[in-house]
């Protein structure tokens, strides 16, 4: 089969059905369901069930409780915020994956590019978050027990000296993080490992001379 | 905003340009349905990207980097089929064409052939048989001219070897 040949049977395909303006007009209402389209939605849904289930919880511990719990709500709020950040910096990293009307080697360079730096930032992201979680409830609590009074419920909890639970909580959070780590290295090499390594050997493929 | 002016533009010219369209459907999914799919994708893209259009490059240039750019990257759709393309699988395009005999069996050796192609090797063989210059070819692809000379050396040789094997039956 010699190709220069077939170069006029390939030009005369023409599409038995034509496209047509009523069947082009719907699909230009319709929403995107290609892979960056389908990840910024769930980005989106992430955020909405953040609001869903922290604005109430915030607002209970607030008022609850004749207020002794709003350090919970402390802490609501400052996770909520640092979620605000982690949502704000993959929708950056989703709106400039990619450029399809650029040419396919730039698009596709320019997509295992970001797609490692979406990864990166997710296993980072994900890794630290019950550790920071931790952290935080800790500080939080630890400093309603230099409050007078009759004292705080971690302080009911947890009697024993400040240093000792301190070296507790660091010597749980320590082994926890690795496995976290670990755990989350595979979930997002299951999410996208494969896409990433499929974009990588066509860019190469693309580059070898 | 888009104008219904700037509306029915784009649809004529996708209409005059959905052979293009149709043909990266083709050659990159497997099923109807994911063609079918691909082609919906493919025109939601350009919708979306049309209003950023300003007329740099031809509108064919800017729609084959669009088409190409959304079927190489939505790569579920190219999990090829669990069974090889039968030679006698017509594809629905081409149905209400009628070639000679020999004409027909050429453009069923041709698809099977290229099914076999890498991605990358597809688009090169598509442009290639559009005629597209290889000046065309680096605008599209962001491939230099001379890679793209070796490269479409390296896939005729292998359409070549590929037809050879399916005629004589080897490999």
């Amino acid at each position: 089969m010699e190709l220069d040949n077939l170069k006029g049977i390939w030009q005369d395909v023409r599409p038995g059905m034509s496209s047509g303006r009523e069947s082009l007009l719907p699909l230009l209402q319709q929403r995107s369901r290609g892979p960056v389209a389908r990840m910024r939605r769930n980005l989106r849904i992430e955020l909405l069930c953040i609001i869903v289930a922290y604005i109430p919880l915030i607002l209970f511990y607030l008022v609850e409780f004749q207020g002794r719990l709003r350090a919970i709500s402390l802490l609501l709020l400052v996770v909520g915020a640092l979620f605000c950040a982690y949502y704000y910096r993959k929708s950056r990293l989703l709106n400039t994956m990619q450029c399809l009307s650029c040419q396919v080697r730039s698009n596709l360079a320019r997509q295992v590019g970001t797609l490692k730096r979406y990864t990166r930032f997710y296993l980072l992201a994900s890794t630290i978050v019950i550790p920071a979680m931790a952290i935080l409830t800790y500080i939080i609590f630890h400093l309603q027990l230099f409050y007078p009074g009759e004292g705080t419920v971690y302080h009911r909890l947890s009697p024993a000296p400040w240093w000792k639970s301190s070296t507790v909580w660091l010597l749980m959070l320590v082994p926890f993080t690795v496995v976290m780590y670990y755990f989350n290295a595979w979930y997002i090499n299951r999410l996208y490992g494969r896409h990433i390594k499929k974009l990588q050997e066509l860019l190469r493929e693309m580059d070898e001379e | 905003m888009v104008s219904t002016d700037q509306q029915e533009a784009f649809i004529r010219l996708v209409d005059q340009h959905r052979g293009i369209l149709h043909k990266v459907c083709r050659l990159y999914c497997f099923t109807d349905t994911d063609r079918q799919d691909l082609f919906q994708e493919i025109v939601i893209q350009l919708w979306r990207s049309y209003p950023r259009f300003r007329g740099d490059a031809k509108f064919s240039t800017w729609l084959y980097r669009i088409a190409l750019n959304t079927a190489i990257s939505d790569l579920r759709k190219q999990r090829p089929p669990t069974t090889p393309t039968s030679p006698d699988q017509l594809p629905t395009e081409l149905q209400d064409i009628q070639y000679s005999g020999e004409k027909e069996q050429q453009l069923q050796l041709l698809y099977t052939a290229i099914d076999r192609l890498t991605e990358v090797e597809k688009a090169l063989t598509m442009l290639y048989l559009e005629d597209k210059t290889y000046q065309e070819m680096e605008e599209i692809l962001g491939i230099t001219q001379n890679n793209l000379r070796v490269k479409m050396n390296r896939i005729k040789d292998k359409l070549r070897k590929m037809t050879k094997e399916a005629t004589y039956g080897i490999g």
